[in-house]
């Protein structure tokens, strides 16, 4: 045992004829045992930083085959200088090179390291390879450039899919178009040549059917639902006011006849874009296809219908690859959601990491503080300033009272900006374009436009109600609408219309609940 | 023609389902307040601050369009149409719709057959035309298939007072009765008609601005009961008439009337001013607007005042003016053919188009400044040193008797006498004499 332990020590030291070749030999040697003493700390459980990976599985094993090559390097520059049949009896010993029954010791020795070299390198790259489609790689290899998206991602409804999942996909030629890709960024990171903000990837994704239909398959689209979404107003108390719809998500798997709101059924709702047996297709009118010069729809049925934007003329543009819509083209910032400030602070008062109780104007206050332009770094200091000095020096009493009620909206308000904005990589408040709905973006009006019209002239659906019911719109009452209409309101018919649309019944009176002139006050001048 | 969708404002009947036979869904103008709440924030806010709001006229009660349109289109279901004109709004306001419809106002859109209209295509070019011209004298609306809203958009959009419409009607109620407040307080101040009524050839809100009557308004504008559904000067309010009091609005012994023209007795448009037909009412109308404020005597004296100076004006500068030029065009001694293609053209038509009308508007509505600095004055200093020597150069034997011959009469010989003289006659009165008949209105 000593023996052979004393021998891979001559070995070693023998390898090391010159300089090059001794720092090849502890290069590759220590960069071995660090790999194998991470290894076995992370096997323990004694390591869990995921970032750590980043050197286990790309750093040492480079470093591991760097040393490889300059041992070679090293004995091929002897050689040159002098035989090197002498060099090695001189490195290893005489009986070295002694044959034995299957080779010489020497070409044994150098036949089992390669051998283990060979298992450690393989068993490695199936690591790194692995460690590779961790997020925490896609997220953090590229800090600056990824950090937004890494940022948005974690603090996603999709923060436990991994990155590949959706951009990579399955198979071995997903693998190698992605490790392809990997190698251009590589060098435009490396020679800066990336924009800023990184445009949304629409041209190289996975097919979105594939990779998203993985969890969110057609048949399980779940129907109609309902969102109170609630905005605080800019008066002292920060009054809320409510606007809830009933979000018509689902696939329109309804019988003939009518839908409850009166369509008819085989439009259906909105996932009925992707339902089976629909096909849309549409060419977009530029390379981020925020704009659309025509859409077809083959239905379920037969029918087809196509509509063409007048506002894009036919002469320019063209060209553009026609793309059958599929989930991305609504949901185009899954995962990668940005909050818009004004959403941000909705939410941090909802949440009461604001007190709109103890802070009067806080709303307004919060949105100034948040939304105020600061130089890069500046950011968490400017929030807490001008939020602080509004209380200090405007409401000094509140500011005394409720410290830790203004600490506790500071820190809240920096973490939404940290989250938000990144200006090394110009992400801005609302940097991308969200489709769904239309708060940030054209959203669903990119199609459904008075200016996409068919054959006789007609436009696209676009009202309101088409993609949701209204069951309050900025009112105090979060279910106004369901209860009967005012009579004296000016919004009565609206009212009526929002309640009747949704319940999907006209109220059996035969009486008119919006008659007109209901008021006798214009009896006119003379 | 539209469809009746609805009934008039004066039925205070709640009936049901108003708009049940014409084929649109129940319903429908909730949708329409629904989307354009948030997609016209304003527009929607203007007409929930409305009367019209207020008795729950809605969208369609004014835009729905009947199948056969022209200018109707489909829009989320429901035939509609942009357009909205005096025949839509004379669905309930039925009187209103026919003394506009009567009225001078009414006939602002055959400009294009006017002298006006000639210079602006001609000397300007299409562009100044439609955005100037006819934006207070109105378009003639086109329709346009391939335009989203079927209106051709050299023609909408505009709310020009005389507008003609694809239905056959004139005008524009939205010309005075702004989109989508419809506020009787806006339509009632001066700013209103000032949309047009002001400028070069027809300052008639600088004048009422001028005027004591614009003084006071401006002052006391808090006490004018602008907002109120009746309006009778003296009874609601007594401050200060505006351009409405006098010729539009109810006086305690007047009803209101749609038509401009009711209470106007002289035409102070055209080269020469003519008494208009049936003047004496029209006047007498307008009287009975002055006394709810002013004493009767007050009242002749006003007219006898301005009467003078429009004759003046017609006598001493117009007509003899309007003579010379017709002798020049008769004779052909102008040296290109098209109308505005010479100097001489430009002066005449200024003095009568532009100053003639300043001194006649400016004693209408009692603008000093106007009557004289911006009128007449100006009318003198180029029909004698502008038109008159214009015409000389033409060398012309018989133009040049014609002027020597204009320049005899008493009104214009002082040209030709020593300053001392003529104040002599200034001072003894006989220079007065010359114009005592002009105080007096040609009919009487």
């Amino acid at each position: 045992m000593s023996r052979t332990v004393s021998w891979i020590l001559r070995f070693l030291h023998g390898l090391a004829a010159n300089t090059l070749s001794s720092a090849g030999v502890v290069i590759t040697t220590s960069s071995f045992l660090a790999f194998v003493f991470l290894e076995i700390l992370r096997l323990a459980g004694l390591i869990t930083n995921a970032y750590l990976g980043l050197v286990t599985y790309l750093a040492l094993p480079a470093l591991f085959i760097l040393g490889l090559l300059l041992i070679p390097l090293g004995w091929w520059l002897l050689g040159r200088r002098t035989p090197a049949a002498g060099k090695i009896e001189e490195r290893f010993g005489r009986d070295a090179t002694e044959p034995g029954r299957l080779g010489s010791k020497l070409f044994l020795t150098i036949a089992a390291f390669t051998l283990l070299n060979l298992l450690f390198l393989g068993a490695g790259s199936v690591r790194m390879l692995g460690f590779m489609d961790e997020p925490v790689f896609c997220g953090t290899a590229c800090h600056s450039v990824m950090n937004p998206e890494w940022t948005a991602y974690q603090s996603s409804p999709h923060a436990r899919v991994r990155c590949v999942d959706c951009h990579v996909g399955q198979g071995p030629e997903a693998a190698l178009d992605a490790k392809l890709n990997g190698i251009w960024q590589m060098i435009s990171v490396t020679f800066d040549l990336y924009e800023r903000p990184i445009p949304t990837p629409v041209h190289n994704l996975r097919p979105a059917r594939e990779t998203c239909e993985q969890c969110h398959w057609p048949e399980a689209f779940y129907g109609d639902r309902i969102k109170r979404i609630v905005h605080y107003s800019m008066d002292r108390d920060s009054t809320p006011r409510y606007t809830t719809l009933s979000l018509k998500v689902g696939p329109g798997k309804f019988g003939p006849g009518k839908t409850n709101d009166g369509r008819d059924s085989k439009q259906g709702h909105i996932h009925w874009h992707v339902a089976s047996g629909n096909l849309v297709r549409y060419e977009p009118g530029d390379p981020s296809r925020l704009s659309v010069r025509w859409v077809e729809v083959r239905r379920a049925d037969g029918t087809f219908e196509r509509y063409t934007n007048r506002r894009l003329s036919s002469v320019h543009g063209h060209g553009l690859e026609v793309r059958v819509m599929d989930c991305v083209d609504c949901h185009n910032r899954a995962t990668h959601i940005y909050e818009g400030p004004e959403d941000a602070v909705d939410r941090l008062i909802r949440e009461g990491a604001i007190n709109r109780k103890v802070l009067p104007f806080a709303k307004r206050q919060a949105l100034a503080a948040l939304t105020g332009e600061y130089a890069p770094g500046d950011a968490a200091t400017g929030i807490d300033l001008d939020f602080r000095a509004y209380y200090r020096g405007n409401q000094p009493g509140t500011a005394a009272a409720s410290d830790t009620v203004i600490d506790k909206a500071v820190s809240a308000l920096q973490s939404v900006y940290t989250r938000n904005v990144h200006e090394n990589m110009n992400v801005t408040w609302n940097a991308y374009p969200n489709h769904l709905g239309h708060r940030n973006g054209p959203g669903c009006f990119r199609c459904h436009s008075e200016y996409l019209v068919n054959k006789q002239g007609r436009a696209m659906p676009h009202d309101c109600t088409l993609c949701h019911s209204m069951l309050a719109y900025d009112s105090n009452d979060p279910f106004e609408f369901l209860s009967p209409p005012d009579p004296e309101s000016p919004d009565c018919k609206m009212h009526l219309y929002l309640n009747q649309e949704f319940t999907g019944h006209a109220r059996g009176s035969s009486r008119d609940p919006c008659p007109m002139s209901r008021k006798a006050s214009n009896t006119g001048g003379k | 023609m539209r469809i009746l969708v609805t009934f008039s404002l004066l039925i205070l009947m709640p009936l049901a389902s108003p708009s049940a036979d014409d084929g649109v869904p129940a319903g429908a103008a909730g949708n329409c307040m629904t989307c354009h709440k948030e997609k016209t924030p304003g527009l929607y806010r203007q007409w929930y601050l409305s009367e019209h709001a207020k008795h729950n006229v809605t969208c369609l009660d004014c835009h729905q369009a009947a199948a056969g349109d022209r200018d109707g289109f489909v829009h989320e279901g429901v035939r509609i149409a942009t357009l909205v004109t005096p025949k839509d709004c004379g669905r309930c306001h039925k009187t209103e719709q026919q003394e506009v419809e009567a009225s001078y106002h009414a006939t602002a859109g055959r400009i294009l057959e006017s002298a006006d209209a000639y210079l602006a295509f001609a000397a300007g070019g299409q562009p100044a035309a439609i955005a100037g011209c006819e934006s207070c004298h109105g378009s003639k609306i086109r329709i346009d298939p391939s335009s989203p809203n079927k209106l051709n958009r050299d023609t909408w959009p505009n709310s020009g007072i005389g507008r003609l419409n694809p239905d056959g009607s004139n005008g524009s109620c939205t010309a005075c009765h702004t989109r989508h407040q419809f506020s009787k307080a806006q339509a009632r101040r001066p700013e209103s008609c000032g949309k047009c009524h002001l400028g070069p050839d027809h300052p008639q809100e600088e004048i009422y601005r001028e005027s004591k009557h614009g003084n006071v308004f401006y002052t006391h504008v808090n006490e004018m009961n602008l907002g109120a559904d009746r309006w009778v000067v003296g009874w609601d309010y007594s401050a200060a008439p505006t351009c409405a009091t006098c010729h539009m609005s109810a006086a305690p012994n007047q009803k209101k009337t749609h038509d401009v023209g009711k209470r106007i007795s002289w035409t102070l448009r055209p080269p020469v001013s003519k008494m208009k037909p049936h003047w004496r009412q029209r006047r007498e109308n307008m009287k009975q607007v002055c006394t709810a404020c002013h004493g009767r005597r007050f009242v002749d004296g006003h007219y006898r005042q301005f009467d003078g100076v429009v004759q003046l004006y017609n006598e001493k500068f117009a007509k003899p003016g309007g003579r010379l030029m017709a002798l020049i065009k008769k004779k052909g001694l102008l040296k290109r053919a098209a109308r505005f293609s010479n100097n001489i053209e430009w002066i005449y038509w200024e003095i009568w188009h532009h100053e003639g009308r300043r001194a006649r508007h400016g004693a209408s509505m009692m603008g000093p400044d106007y009557t004289w600095w911006h009128g007449i004055y100006d009318v003198a200093k180029h029909f004698y040193f502008d038109l008159l020597p214009a015409a000389g150069e033409l060398g012309d034997p018989e133009v040049d008797k014609f002027v020597d011959e204009l320049l005899k009469d008493p009104m214009h010989k002082w040209l030709s006498r020593s300053t001392s003289d003529i104040k002599k006659d200034i001072r003894s009165g006989k220079m007065q004499e010359l114009y005592k008949d002009m105080f007096k209105p040609a009919g009487e």
